[in-house]
């Protein structure tokens, strides 16, 4: 490891810590190293509701700075149902507390990424573009992604998965907050109703050819629908790529 | 009065042995839930799920008072020694002032990233770190699953997975194969990015 490469060290729910991580977290700051320091709040676990753990998200957003002088926070509140990043709840925990931070400070941070549905399906790329907007448009700094299949399925994550999450980000960088919360409210009830029959999805070797490393056509193909879906919702970022590539 | 200085994590250590003790159970089921629902009403805070991204610099302010309010109030509970490690407003205030505000990932050069902050209107796009975010990958198709994404040009920074095994063997916490594991990890995670032609890249 480079000491620009991040070194992550974990707080633990809900504001609590364990002596190890201190030890390790003082080799990273005694060896000038880049230290990322995550938390992800359970939305329905200690804090409670929403807006109580929107208020322990911004106190464990803070902590990272104060506690393991981290260089980045790495966020990700999670569902205690879902087991998902990508519910309406959670997102709007992930906006508020960055929003709240960005008002009185300027600190770098992250969000990580943990769709309901797996690889090669609509649902998955769609839960991924709600997650870069919100994170996007709330000012984070980075976007971490994608464990996909609620990040417990083996091989179940892919390459194309944080394209989508990249394509998304570059598409609304800039747009107004109105209008992205317009967009977010559509974008999430295309996929909300289905978390109890998110599609499992296929694992790695079933959406890249592994010799190649070329994603399969049937995983272009759901990509593209998803490139649509979003198209249709305003965003002219595709539209827009196809005219350069195309010119 | 001396002006409060940030803290380190030796600082942070010390006092996980001399601050005050609690049951873990006290601070999971009643500390927590009630300063936050407290801080709730204290700040009259009101979220609008369907605003995704509030518009409201007020509820803003008020989510942020409650937050560095719940922190000084609670502080952080240390599991091993059973004690909360407390700081003070102007200890979390200096702290989170002298924080980066940028740094590099990975080497400077093509396949190297500043990160610096942002805003919510920002037309510059975030960082984009592709991987599987933790998720497990078994030990054969580990390095394969990690150059899809570091083959990809939006992608301009790695986070890695799990390796469920090494030399098929299961990395059990604390022992001398987890070891094995994250070593081999990273050094798959960089073979990645070399033969994505992507060196330099950040992890």
């Amino acid at each position: 490891m480079r000491t620009t490469d991040s070194h992550e060290v974990s707080q633990l729910n809900e504001l609590k810590i364990d002596v190890s991580a201190l030890a390790f977290d003082a080799h990273y700051v005694l060896s000038g190293d880049m230290i990322m320091c995550e938390q992800m709040p359970i939305f329905g676990g200690y804090a409670g509701g929403l807006e109580e753990t929107t208020i322990v998200d911004v106190a464990t957003t803070l902590n990272s700075f104060v506690m393991m002088q981290a260089t980045w926070h790495l966020d990700g509140p999670t569902h205690v149902r879902w087991g998902n990043t990508t519910s309406r709840e959670t997102l709007a925990i992930a906006g508020h507390a960055c929003m709240a931070i960005e008002s009185e400070l300027d600190l770098m941070m992250g969000n990580q990424y943990y769709t309901t549905a797996g690889p090669c399906t609509v649902m998955c790329l769609l839960e991924t573009a709600a997650q870069a907007i919100t994170d996007t448009c709330s000012g984070r700094e980075v976007l971490s992604g994608v464990a996909a299949s609620k990040g417990v399925a083996t091989n179940y994550t892919t390459g194309l998965e944080a394209r989508f999450m990249g394509e998304c980000a570059y598409a609304v960088a800039g747009m107004e907050t109105a209008k992205v919360n317009e967009l977010l409210d559509k974008l999430i009830s295309l996929y909300e109703k289905d978390y109890k029959q998110a599609p499992v999805g296929k694992p790695f070797e079933g959406c890249y050819d592994t010799t190649t490393l070329l994603p399969t056509q049937e995983y272009l193909d759901v990509y593209d629908e998803a490139v649509k879906i979003m198209t249709d919702l305003g965003l002219d970022y595709w539209t827009k790529k196809k005219s350069r590539v195309d010119a | 009065m001396t002006l409060a200085r940030p803290l380190t994590v030796m600082d942070v250590y010390d006092r996980a042995k001399t601050g005050p003790k609690v049951e873990e159970k006290d601070w999971d089921f009643k500390i927590i839930p009630q300063t936050a629902m407290k801080l709730k009403k204290k700040y009259g805070i009101k979220m609008d799920k369907h605003k995704i991204i509030p518009e409201d610099e007020a509820l803003c302010k008020n989510l942020f008072k409650a937050g560095l309010e719940l922190l000084a109030t609670c502080g952080v509970y240390c599991i091993d020694t059973h004690r909360v490690i407390k700081y003070t407003e102007e200890e979390i205030l200096a702290s989170v002032t002298a924080a980066p505000k940028t740094a590099q990932f990975g080497e400077p050069g093509v396949n190297g990233r500043t990160i610096a902050c942002r805003k919510h209107d920002d037309k510059r796009p975030p960082i984009i770190q592709g991987g599987p975010t933790g998720a497990p990958c078994s030990e054969d198709l580990f390095l394969k699953i990690h150059q899809s994404y570091a083959q990809e040009p939006i992608v301009d920074t790695i986070v890695d997975g799990v390796m469920q095994t090494i030399k098929g063997k299961d990395p059990t916490p604390g022992t001398p194969w987890e070891i094995a594991a994250v070593k081999a990890e990273a050094k798959a995670v960089r073979e990645a990015q070399m033969r994505a032609g992507r060196c330099g890249m950040g992890l």
